[in-house]
């Protein structure tokens, strides 16, 4: 088994993802932990314990809005959506993002 | 917008907050459970699922700690959560929280109070526009017999206001009295004759009217400004005050302006009526009629130093055609003549309630981190649970302020009767005041408080958050910080000590000086001794006035309960200072400069009624009456001055006067030594005369003093009706016993002794706490190495001496600290001492002795107790 090492999410970036995560479909905690891992292909370490204090964050900034509700499998969990200022939140650091990662990638080629 | 949305939201947590953890604590659990049923999935047993499950969330509290730390407002339910922990560990161990709270409570209520008088005294601004550049000037007389504080003169005045570089202008204001009739009963008020420029080197406004104008002042027209009290009192605040006429003295005044009721000047806030002095133009070129006050302003710029030399010089060059010879100023801020010897008290007490709060505070810092050490494996399990060392650090200091919050609180509750105490201590030339919490003590409460909990807290609480991450779970909670913290709490215990070393020198210091205060002999009996004034202005004419004194001394003598009664001219300890320069037969004129003297006008029997002993000669008799060779008998002082080793009776003495010849007066009496200037006033040569021959003397005997068999208080009324069958329009005046007017004197020296002998003892008292304390702790961390110690052989004796040692080394450690500080403690002190040289030595000596005896009882008993350890129960309790 060879051993990769898993990445620490880079600061800042993760409520960026939940975000994005969350622009599909309303999701609860361990839903988005998961998607999180297979979305970025098993290379991050996704800690649960940090995401979510950022999930309480983004709520009590009005970027999402969380309500019980039951599961597929008829539990009840906490499912968090995204509020039109967190669409908002969502496009602005997405063409940020998009922005650095350009320029970055540019340098780190043109170098 | 979005800061609205935080604010609401922080609220919802807080007003929500049950609802919040408990839909959190769920929410984690079924991330769990979620994350439990997938490792399920992929084929681990239940148990390690779930096990899984909480690693990867970093553990189900950490993981809420975490959250409860990312939300906005975080600290602000921390620090509830803190306090109310903080709370609950103060009723786990109740006397512990007692005892801090009690230290915090005495010395921060001690200080407040303090502070409040302090204040109010010597920080508020004086009720003048820039009060800070009024400055009272005086004339330097030290260099003949006077003070270097004596009364100018109304020439010196108008020279100063004409010539001088440094001051924008300078008022005159001589004592004058004011016999108010028409409207009701006599009265007599206190009244300045000032000139008409007061106001405005004070930058004052009347409340009411207008002040009197230069050409009022010049003409002597007959108007008065009067005080806000007067005005309420005697007239009852009639609205058209300003404009009428009062009969003053007899002639009628129109009545001008009404200051503000905050309104007050020198000498004392008690008066009623101000006049204009209107200098008569004899007066205006006379370098002698030493009488006037003077206030000035001092330019802008111009330094307190600066204008002292200026004006000394100017002084000199102004006086040096006076016969006396020139003389310097001496120039004093307005507000320090006004505090006195008060102000000084009040530094000295602000820096002794510093040091008791110096010493709670590390007592407390003491207790808590011997406290702190027993609590290391509380930290490591709230560490363990997710705590960050900030965390704890936050927690510690949230413990400590609950603590100084609280005794604050009872601190305050104390300060506030303390605060009547100190009332007393407002000189009486400063308004009256009521200390009160206003926003500024309050303020200055908090910082107080705020810094104690600091002071206290910062120590304990790194130290706490340290134990946390070293020791952990894994030590049985022996609980032990080496070597490093005993020296740190050792060094603690040495600071106090010495400050409550120092305190208590300063203490004792200032009890010797008033147990002497209170046994000068005073040269007179002051019990049931009743004291009042019969104000003679009304008697212009000389043998009217005799005729009136003798009649009303005979009418009060038949009064029952009266022994006897006589009359002077100013009531002995009232520092009315009244000085004439004299000559003694022989002596060529120019001698006058050099001699000085205190003159009294007195009745036939006043020194047998005030309890004056004869040293030789005798007293007035009857038989000295009008003559132009008359008597004079004169104090112990003069006698030793002016006819050292010989008898003075016989010898005769004359009085300046410029334009007309004096009589030669013969000395017939030595009295013993009447404290006229004051209790704790030096004594100065002084001359009495008997007032029936007293025509060329300006004083008169308005004074009464009356001897009682009785209390005298209880023949008050009668001593009234039996004058006022004599003149029914007489007022009496400052009603007051003897005793009264030495307590009033001896008031700043008996409260800050009583103050700070109670900082001292408290201080004492919270330095052995501290001591007890700390080994008490370290005997109960110790137990089991004392057991050790013993099974291997050691003796109790050897315990004893072994915990005995570490307490007699910190109690001379401290005592050694404490007589360094004592000796710059005492130098501060030296103005309080009222010229007294108390026995340094034996303070020190019995501070010495008392505080090794407190302090062997601190560490002897928690010592004993060490001895006294069972090693087998020691070892048990492994």
């Amino acid at each position: 088994m060879t051993h990769v090492e898993k990445l620490d999410i880079p600061q800042g970036t993760l409520d960026l993802m939940i975000l994005t995560i969350l622009s599909r479909e309303p999701m609860h905690g361990f839903g988005i932990s998961q998607r999180l891992t297979v979305l970025s292909q098993d290379q991050f370490r996704a800690n649960p314990g940090s995401m979510f204090p950022s999930l309480y964050r983004l709520e009590q900034d009005g970027k999402l809005k969380a309500e019980w509700r039951a599961t597929e499998n008829n539990r009840r969990a906490k499912y968090y959506r995204l509020t039109a200022s967190g669409r908002r939140q969502l496009e602005h650091h997405r063409e940020r993002w998009n922005r650095v990662s350009f320029a970055v990638t540019s340098v780190l080629e043109g170098a | 917008m979005t800061l609205l949305h935080r604010l609401a939201s922080i609220v919802r947590w807080i007003a929500r907050r049950d609802r919040a953890e408990h839909d959190l604590h769920e929410e984690l659990q079924v991330f769990i459970d979620m994350a439990a049923a997938d490792e399920v999935r992929g084929g681990a047993t239940a148990a390690e699922a779930r096990r899984r499950a909480a690693i990867a969330l970093g553990g189900l509290e950490p993981a809420k700690e975490r959250v409860r730390g990312g939300r906005h407002g975080a600290w602000l339910d921390a620090a509830g959560r803190d306090i109310r922990y903080g709370l609950r560990q103060l009723r786990l161990s109740p006397a512990f929280s007692a005892i801090a709270i009690a230290t915090l409570a005495l010395s921060i209520g001690g200080i407040t109070a303090i502070f409040s008088a302090f204040d109010t005294i010597l920080l508020r601004p004086l009720p003048y526009a820039d009060s800070d550049r009024l400055v009272m000037v005086w004339d330097d007389m030290s260099k003949s017999e006077g003070d270097s504080r004596f009364f100018s003169t109304p020439a010196e005045w108008t020279e100063w206001r004409r010539l001088n570089t440094v001051i924008t202008d300078l008022a005159c204001s001589q004592s004058g009295t004011a016999i108010l009739s028409g409207d009701g009963e006599p009265e007599e008020v206190r009244a300045r004759r000032v000139t008409w420029n007061l106001w405005s080197v004070l930058g004052v406004q009347p409340a009411l009217g207008r002040v009197f104008t230069e050409d009022e002042d010049d003409k002597g027209a007959r108007v008065v400004v009067m005080s806000h009290g007067l005005w309420q009192r005697r007239f009852g605040g009639a609205s058209d005050i300003v404009g009428r006429k009062i009969s003053v003295n007899d002639e009628a005044y129109e009545v001008v302006g009404v200051m503000p009721r905050s309104f007050y000047f020198m000498p004392s806030r008690d008066i009623d009526m101000w006049m204009p002095a209107s200098f008569p133009p004899g007066l205006r070129g006379n370098f002698t009629w030493h009488s006037a006050q003077i206030v000035a302003r001092l330019k802008p710029g111009i330094t307190l130093e600066h204008a002292r030399q200026s004006m000394s010089a100017l002084s000199l060059r102004v006086t040096a055609k006076d016969f006396r010879g020139p003389h310097a100023v001496t120039m004093i801020p307005l507000r320090e003549e006004m505090a006195g010897k008060t102000g000084t008290a009040l530094i000295i007490l602000l820096w002794a309630a510093a040091a008791l709060l110096l010493i709670g505070c590390v007592n407390l810092a003491n207790l808590l981190l011997s406290r702190g050490e027993g609590r290391g494996r509380e930290v490591a399990v709230r560490a363990a649970l997710g705590a960050g060392r900030g965390r704890l650090i936050a927690q510690f200091l949230t413990e400590s302020l609950v603590l100084a919050g609280l005794g604050a609180v009872a601190g305050l509750a104390l300060a506030v009767p303390a605060m009547r105490f100190l009332e007393r201590l407002v000189p009486e030339a400063m308004g009256a005041a009521r200390l009160t919490l206003d926003w500024r003590v309050l303020a200055f409460a908090t910082v107080a408080t705020v810094t104690a909990a600091l002071a206290s807290g910062l120590a304990p609480a790194w130290r706490g958050a340290r134990i946390s991450s070293q020791d952990g779970l894994r030590d049985g909670g022996r609980g032990t910080a080496g070597a490093r913290s005993h020296w740190f709490q050792h060094s603690l215990i040495a600071v106090e000590t010495a400050l409550a070393v120092a305190l208590l020198t300063c203490g004792g210091l200032l009890l010797q000086t008033f147990q002497h205060l209170r046994n000068i002999d005073l040269g007179i009996r002051t019990e049931r001794l009743l004291t009042f004034e019969t104000p003679l202005l009304r008697y212009k004419d000389f043998d009217r006035r005799v005729a009136f004194v003798n009649a009303e001394l005979e009418k009060v003598r038949a009064i029952p309960g009266v022994t006897n009664a006589g009359a002077i001219s100013q009531i002995p300890l009232t520092i009315t200072d009244n000085y004439r320069f004299y000559l003694r037969a022989g002596q060529p004129p120019n001698r006058f400069s050099e001699q000085i003297a205190l003159t009294r006008v007195v009745s036939h029997g006043y020194f047998t009624a005030i309890g004056a002993r004869l040293r030789e000669g005798r007293f007035f008799e009857t038989s000295d009456r009008r003559s132009e060779s008359p008597a004079v008998v004169v104090n112990e002082s003069f006698a030793n001055r002016n006819y050292p080793g010989r008898s003075p009776l016989g010898k005769r003495l004359k009085f300046e006067r410029l334009n007309e010849t004096g009589y030669w007066y013969t000395i017939v009496g030595v009295v013993k030594e009447i404290r006229e200037r004051g209790v704790a006033e030096d004594t100065r040569p002084a001359i009495y005369r008997v007032h029936e021959q007293a025509d060329q003397a300006n004083d008169s005997p308005s004074g009464i003093v009356v001897r009682t068999a009785v209390d005298p208080a209880s023949i008050i009324s009668a001593v009234r009706q039996a004058i006022w069958t004599v003149d029914g329009n007489q007022p009496l005046a400052r009603i007051r016993t003897m005793e009264d007017i030495v307590d009033r004197q001896l008031s700043t020296p008996t409260q800050s002794t009583g103050l700070l002998g109670a900082f001292a003892l408290l201080a004492l008292s919270l330095a052995s706490i501290g001591m007890y304390g700390v080994l008490s702790y370290a005997v109960i961390q110790r137990t089991n190495e004392i057991g050790v110690r013993m099974a291997l052989g050691a003796t109790s004796g050897e315990i004893l001496l072994s915990f005995g040692r570490r307490g007699l080394g910190l109690t001379l450690c401290g005592l050694a600290l404490g007589l360094g500080l004592s000796v710059i403690a005492s130098r501060l002190l030296t103005a309080l001492l009222y010229g007294f040289h108390p026995d340094y030595i034996a303070t020190v000596a019995a501070v010495s002795v008392i505080l090794t005896a407190v302090a062997t009882l601190a560490w002897f008993v928690p010592a004993r107790r060490a001895s006294l350890v069972d090693p087998i129960i020691a070892l048990r309790q492994e």
